[in-house]
């Protein structure tokens, strides 16, 4: 078979790709074609494949089935040295630099690499190494001095570190430069500056494909979309020809009508009150409050600030500005002990690695915040009592089992995160935080989860859910709080809006929010 | 230029950084060079030595001192190889032994005319095999470092007990003997007595200046440093990991033969329970020289300038009335002062 690229064939193409991870259908057929010196944005909710669409194409996965066309040539997989001998290059979120060593090598000594075939025991070109070095830096605007070139990665801030990774990708004479979220850490004028150093990279011919959610940056870039919807491409075209709400729409992919389980539920006196809280550079100026039994939801970028606002509502981040006040009393939650003793608790995104103990028994998962309780005499744990409380819990939290000595890493995601919810209501809070509740969590267990959420909030508990799942958040809040770059920019009633907007003032930048 | 308009701001406003870099710059000189402390250390005892016992002074006061730091040199040299890696040996004295005692043993037994380049070639060859075993097997196991060379410690050991030999061998091949002996210089010191510096002493410069010519002019020497820096950053940049692995472990395995056979020719004897718990002195001496246990920083002057102190605190202390038993203590207080300033310029950097 020869190796001449065929004429007219595009430079990268997918053709019916599907990737499982074990049960789970990651890509689903995905189709799209990549040419040289064009931008494309990969767009899509979290967890639509994105991600693993570009792994495929950097030949960190394998597909489970498909075929990749690569100039013309029928491949069924890449290997990494592979796709970096095909010049895609990825520029992952976490810049894949080398921390220790200095920008020039980072920058050239993947060419070396190349040269040598992989043998490492070869010299070292150091003219080369600066030559190289100095060509691509100045192709991402970088002035290439002595002194940048033997800096150390670790000492450089994180704008110069993007920009000296777009060069390596350079040096090593890219056809795609790949960038997963490049502009997420920047500020607005180092967003300007990756804008142009794109535009370089166009002018001379390099596809650049990013992922991205932030749909302002590529309308003004240009090239095509790429959306992604639950591991299927369901459509590519120049962005031009879409407007923003249907690329929300195609995203979101739904007009589905979940049932809203908060309709018209009476609302209690207020538990907690928030006046303008701040925490370093996490968020800042947040007011809101939350009332008896009242479900509030908050979502946006994983960077809007939500994340920091949750921890710090639960003692795991300072609070360093404002006051918040729970039933009128003024209160200051320092440490996630002092949040447990005013009953706020806190359910973790990652339940496995933050929850749960996950090698040990539900018994032993149920109990840790009651243990004072179930103590008999001496202040040994009085075993009995422990088991009967623990076997309430489950109960109360409709697990598939009632054996108590089952590890918790044998049971579902949906079951786990009842073991987590139950181990909360343990202590009767009056506030508890849910942080991505149903993230990993098949659709029947969602249901059950949902369930519990709204007998907690019957009995009085107040809910701050924190999620990206906007229909999970529309069906099950009364209130829902959007957060952008660390403020709350929106406060929705639930029944009166739909997820594309709410999606549409996430996106939102800061331009048109608040300025 | 349009590349100097686009210069990013950070760039453009140095006026912002200017009173962090003044501060920086007073740290300047730690900064670049961790291993300053070291030097500094030996400088101020070097200086206190010599004036409390100004006959400390001379010439056969420093032959003395080249000699005492071959062995420990070679090892630390390795050691620092599979640190920068981001690996740790502790096996390396087992190999020493090993590679020793057996190649020893087998010159009396099997081979007494064998020549001495043959017996110093065969030592370093067994070193170097068993050391890519450690790497074999750190990189095929993915088990820490410290695990596995725990492991290979016993195992290679055990097998010198078993296999080669447990007595202690007095009567060493003549070539050896000789080899030990043979002087570059000799120097007579102030009350008569004869110091000569041997030939040995030169392997040391030879092995620091290969390990350093592997580290800043070979491919290898950039690869160890990004493997040690972000072994999973380097492996998707296309770094062979198994070859760095193996290569750095064979390397401290190669030296550490070296120096047991070294230490046999000197010492005129061979105990296959040499170099016992002299591995924690040799990684002291190294991170003492500015290489991080976490892996990927380091140099090879730094080695050898920690590598100096820890040998001047062992014989030197003594000079000027400093009971043996407190040399510990002294080499436990560097070692912690040399971790405390680590961690100060990182917090400083950090900013």
């Amino acid at each position: 078979m020869s190796k001449t690229p065929l004429q007219n064939a595009p430079f990268l193409s997918l053709n019916n790709i599907h990737k499982h991870f074990g049960g789970v259908r990651a890509l689903r057929g995905v189709d799209l074609t990549i040419e040289q010196g064009k931008a494309y944005h990969l767009l899509g909710e979290n967890g639509c494949g994105k991600s693993t669409v570009i792994k495929i194409m950097s030949g960190a996965h394998d597909p489970t089935e498909g075929v990749i066309n690569l100039d013309g040539e029928r491949l069924n997989r890449l290997t990494p040295m592979s796709a970096l001998e095909a010049g895609i290059e990825t520029v992952y979120q976490d810049l894949s630099l080398l921390p220790n060593l200095t920008v020039a090598e980072n920058v050239a000594l993947g060419e070396q690499l190349v040269a040598g075939k992989g043998r490492l025991l070869r010299l070292l070109n150091k003219q080369k190494i600066k030559q190289t070095a100095i060509d691509a830096l100045q192709k991402v605007g970088l002035e290439a001095d002595e002194s940048l070139l033997g800096q150390v990665i670790a000492d450089l801030p994180l704008a110069v570190r993007q920009r000296v990774a777009i060069a390596r990708a350079i040096a090593a004479e890219a056809r795609l430069v790949i960038m997963d979220e490049p502009t997420t850490s920047l500020t607005r004028h180092e967003v300007e500056v990756l804008i142009e150093v794109v535009g370089r990279l166009l002018d001379n011919n390099v596809a650049v494909l990013f992922v991205t959610h932030k749909l302002e940056e590529s309308y003004r870039i240009g090239g095509d979309a790429i959306v992604f919807r639950d591991g299927l491409c369901v459509a590519q075209g120049a962005l031009e020809n879409y407007t923003r709400l249907q690329l929300a729409e195609l995203m979101t992919g739904r007009s589905i009508e979940a049932v809203r389980y908060r309709t018209g539920k009476p609302k209690g006196t207020v538990l907690l009150e928030a006046t303008e809280l701040g925490s370093g550079h996490g968020f800042h100026n947040i007011s809101f409050n939350i009332q008896h039994g009242e479900i509030v939801g908050v979502t946006g970028l994983s960077d809007s600030g939500r994340n920091e606002l949750a921890m710090a509502l639960a003692g795991h981040v300072p609070i360093q500005q404002g006051v918040l006040t729970l039933e009128g009393e003024d209160v200051r939650i320092s440490s996630p002990e002092d949040a447990i003793k005013y009953g706020i608790g806190y359910v973790p995104e990652d339940r496995l690695s933050e929850g749960l103990f996950i090698e040990k028994s539900i018994y032993e998962n149920e109990i840790p915040l009651i243990l004072d309780r179930i103590s008999g005499s001496f202040g040994l744990l009085d075993d009995k009592k422990g088991r009967a409380a623990a076997g309430e819990i489950s109960a109360e939290m409709k697990l598939n089992t009632t054996n108590l000595d089952l590890p918790v890493s044998a049971l579902s995601g949906g079951n786990q995160q009842r073991v987590l919810i139950g181990r909360w209501l343990s202590i009767n809070p009056r506030l508890l935080i849910l942080h991505g509740p149903t993230v990993g969590v098949d659709v029947g267990s969602k249901e059950t989860i949902f369930h519990a959420i709204q007998e907690m909030a019957e009995r009085g508990i107040g809910l701050l859910i924190i999620s990206d799942d906007l229909p999970e958040l529309l069906q099950n809040c009364d209130r829902i709080l959007v957060m952008h770059s660390g403020c709350i920019v929106e406060n929705f009633n639930a029944e009166e809006v739909s997820d594309d907007r709410i999606y549409k003032s996430m996106l939102a930048s800061s331009l048109e929010v608040s300025e | 230029m349009v590349v100097y308009k686009m210069t990013d701001k950070t760039m453009d406003n140095q006026s912002d950084f200017s009173p962090h870099l003044k501060r920086k710059r007073r740290f300047l000189l730690f900064q670049g060079r961790p291993e300053t402390v070291s030097l500094l250390l030996l400088i101020v005892i070097f200086a206190g030595v010599s004036f409390i016992n100004p006959s400390f002074l001379q010439i056969s006061s420093l032959v003395d001192i080249a000699r005492a730091s071959v062995v420990t040199g070679l090892f630390a040299l390795g050691v620092f190889t599979v640190l920068a890696a981001g690996g740790i040996d502790i096996s390396f004295p087992a190999i020493a032994a090993l590679a020793m005692y057996g190649v020893s043993t087998f010159v009396l037994d099997v081979f007494p005319e064998m020549p001495i380049a043959l017996i110093v070639f065969s030592s370093v060859l067994i070193g170097l095999i068993l050391g890519s075993v450690n790497g074999v097997l750190v990189h095929g196991l993915r088990v820490p470092a410290l695990i596995v060379t725990i492991g290979t410690q016993y195992f290679y050991r055990g097998i010198l007990l078993v296999f080669v030999g447990t007595v202690w061998l007095m009567e060493m091949p003549s070539q050896m003997t000789d080899f030990g002996k043979w002087s570059l210089l000799d120097i007579e010191s102030n009350n008569g007595v004869t110091v000569s510096l041997p030939v040995y002493f030169l392997v040391l410069p030879i092995a620091a200046f290969t390990t350093w010519f592997i580290f800043n002019r070979t491919l290898m020497g950039r690869a160890i440093f990004a493997v040690g820096g972000n072994a999973g950053v380097a492996e998707r940049l296309g770094y062979d990991l198994r070859k760095v692995r193996v290569f750095a472990f064979g390397y401290a395995g190669g030296l550490a033969g070296l120096a047991g056979i070294i230490q046999a020719s000197a010492n005129r004897m061979a105990n296959p329970f040499d170099f016992a718990g002299t591995e924690i002195g040799v990684i002291a001496a190294v991170v003492l020289g500015g290489a991080r246990i976490t892996g990927g920083t380091g140099s090879v002057i730094g080695t050898i300038l920690g590598v100096l102190l820890v040998t001047v605190v062992n014989n030197v202390l003594v000079l000027v009335g400093i009971p043996s038993t407190w040399q510990r203590v002294v080499v436990g207080a560097f070692i912690l002062l040399a971790a405390a300033f680590f961690v100060l310029r990182d917090r400083k950097s950090a900013r």
